[in-house]
């Protein structure tokens, strides 16, 4: 049985719709991210689970019961801040200790119960501070412990790492996902960050323009993404514009299919109808081009000049120009790779397989 | 150079607080003066000015008057102001322009004018003016520095904290009880102090509104030193500077509070 369950929800703010029949289940202990732009509607999808905005229309079920229109202090869902949100005026214990207050626990227990929490985030020594004498990742800590302690149904947390800086965003990463699998708590974690959704989520779910646009693993959302706008969010991504000519074997059927640019023609693997004559996007991720000075035999080789290079440490990019459309190349930096200066004459190429097609 | 300017800098600073000091020593000095009249040549040092208060009652009982008018009246101007700044900090855009321009409008108004409305309004009411339309009136002239000074204070407020209480399962009296009051606690005391010292030193409404049982004692020291001038009015005035350094300094070093931010 799902542990919460979002059926047809829509969130209309005066004439804008910021949630657009949404539904989604999520299982006991799973971890789920809502990736997504800002404004795409994921942050207005987390406070209608939390109670605090009320959907127009549909509903929202925990542990299968209706909560589509409970008063938020009655949801026991545990709730993480971007600004944290730390009560200034409170020690990182009394924080802690908040919503057990609010439950009437008898003093000892809260006690006891604060202490497990702040040890569960590693922090018991700091139980006696203000969240002002504490670090961004110690008042985050703090903020999660606090969550916790309620033991709450549900997990909440709104783009959480997006005021730490870059190397203890990751440490936190880790140790949120530590924290939950020892929790074993559902938690839903809201980001617009594609590599913190790839490296936390058992599945991810994109949205774009307050639609649910795919829901799966981060493997297939990366490799098998459902659209053009998932494929575009996640990963850097060229996008040839053509028409389909052929469908191999002119069956309909999953295959191959041909597709003509500007610059020559196009195979890619199809996985769905498409009919011949359709406006389609062909869509490669840039790690998956190649770039050879020698023509290498195979499919879907181009010749093309280097127009520009960016050294990313990792990795080295080059934007190249196939016929009249941009086309990018994401080639690692290791001796075993060719390099290139602007100017010079190579091969684009790439595998068929790496190709997917989108109508446009 | 460098040593020039601070110099400067200095002599300007300087400069600045005798402008807005120097008259006060002036009455500081007459309310110790042995001269009769005021103000004069200082000849000695006396506190028989001082113990002269005592022997006017008017002064200690509408100082009394003035403080119960302050407190009351900035009770009320910091719950209205406290309720519309959150209000204003909450809520839409356009409703808050319209909000805080409203609750804005009594600055514009001069007092005189608001307090012969207020006049009319209780004659036209047939009732008599007093205790409580004094409070009122000053309630309403303060509302606007309240407002100020609890809106500064959200604006640093993080409303999250509020979601963060609710969703930890406080009602919404109690996430204010806990969290929203005690956050922008400095705000409020600040507010309050600021409305205490306007209503208690106010002229013109308190002329206009008080009645015999409710004379203030800004009214008293004018209708006094329409009569005479001695020194005595300097060692009221003194008092009253005295308190209002000692309430600054205490709100500043003991509750860190500060009037002007």
């Amino acid at each position: 049985m799902p542990d919460l369950k979002l059926t047809n929800i829509t969130k209309r703010f005066d004439k804008s719709v910021a949630v657009d029949d949404l539904s989604l289940s999520i299982e006991h202990g799973e971890f789920v991210c809502l990736l997504g732009p800002s404004g795409c509607g994921k942050t207005t999808t987390l406070r209608m689970i939390a109670g605090f905005e009320t959907a127009n229309s549909g509903t929202i079920e925990l542990d299968g019961m209706d909560i589509t229109r409970l008063p938020p202090q009655k949801r026991d869902i545990g709730l993480v801040f971007q600004s944290y949100a730390l009560f200034p005026h409170k020690t990182a214990a009394e924080n802690v200790g908040f919503g057990l207050k609010m439950r009437k626990l008898p003093r000892a227990d809260i006690d006891s119960q604060v202490k497990k929490a702040l040890e569960l985030v590693r922090l018991g020594h700091v139980a006696d501070r203000y969240p002002r004498q504490m670090s961004g990742g110690q008042q985050q800590r703090v903020a999660l412990a606090r969550a916790l302690a309620i033991r709450p149904r549900l997990l909440l947390m709104d783009e959480p790492l997006s005021n730490l800086d870059a190397k203890l965003r990751d440490d936190m990463r880790e140790e949120i996902r530590r924290i939950q699998k020892e929790v074993g708590i559902t938690a839903i974690f809201v980001t617009h960050d594609q590599a913190e959704a790839l490296a936390l989520a058992d599945r991810i779910a994109v949205m774009s323009e307050g639609r649910l646009m795919q829901i799966a693993d981060p493997t297939s959302i990366y490799e098998t993404p459902a659209n053009a706008t998932v494929d575009q969010f996640i990963g850097q991504v060229n996008a040839l514009q053509g028409a389909i000519t052929t469908v191999d074997g002119q069956s309909t059927q999953a295959g191959i299919a041909h597709v003509a640019i500007a610059g020559g023609r196009i195979i890619s693997g199809l996985d769905r109808q498409i009919p011949v004559g359709t406006l389609v996007l062909a869509m490669v991720k840039h790690e998956r081009v190649f770039l050879s000075r020698r023509q290498p035999v195979g499919e879907n080789i181009f010749p093309c000049q280097v127009e520009g290079r960016t050294y990313l440490g990792a990795s080295i990019v080059y934007h190249c120009n196939l016929g009249d459309q941009a086309m990018t190349a994401a080639v690692p930096n290791h001796p075993a790779f060719e390099q290139f200066q602007p100017g010079e004459a190579a091969f684009l190429h790439w595998a068929s397989a790496d190709c997917r097609i989108f109508r446009q | 150079m460098k040593g020039m300017k601070v110099a400067l800098s200095w002599i300007y600073l300087a400069l600045i607080y005798l402008f807005i000091l120097g008259p006060m020593f002036f009455v500081l000095a007459a309310s110790f003066n042995t001269e009769t009249s005021f103000p004069a040549a200082f000849e000695g040092v006396t506190l028989r000015w001082y113990a002269r208060i005592w022997d006017h009652q008017e002064f200690l009982s509408s100082a009394w008057t003035s403080t119960l008018v302050a407190l009351v009246s900035s009770a009320v101007a910091v719950l209205a102001a406290f309720l519309a700044a959150y209000a204003i900090s909450r809520g839409n855009k356009r409703e808050n322009a319209w909000l805080s321009a409203t609750l804005a409008a009594p600055l514009l108004v001069p007092q005189v004018v608001m307090s012969l409305g207020m006049l009319q309004l209780a004659s036209l009411a047939g009732m008599g003016t007093g205790f409580w339309w004094l409070v009122a009136v000053h309630a309403v002239h303060n509302i606007p520095f309240a407002l100020r000074l609890t809106l500064t204070g959200f604006a640093r407020f993080d409303f999250a904290l509020e979601d963060a209480a609710t969703s930890l399962g406080a009602g919404r009296w109690t996430a204010w009880r806990e969290v929203t009051i005690p956050v922008l606690q400095s705000s409020i005391v600040a507010g309050f102090t600021f409305c205490f010292i306007m209503s208690f030193v106010n002229l013109p409404i308190s002329l206009f509104l008080a009645d015999t049982a409710t004379t203030t004692l800004p009214v008293v020291m004018y209708s006094y030193i329409e009569s005479r001038i001695d020194p005595m009015l300097a060692a009221v005035s003194a008092i009253l500077f005295v308190l209002a350094c000692a309430i600054t300094l205490v709100l500043d070093n003991v509750f860190r509070i500060r009037l002007v931010d």
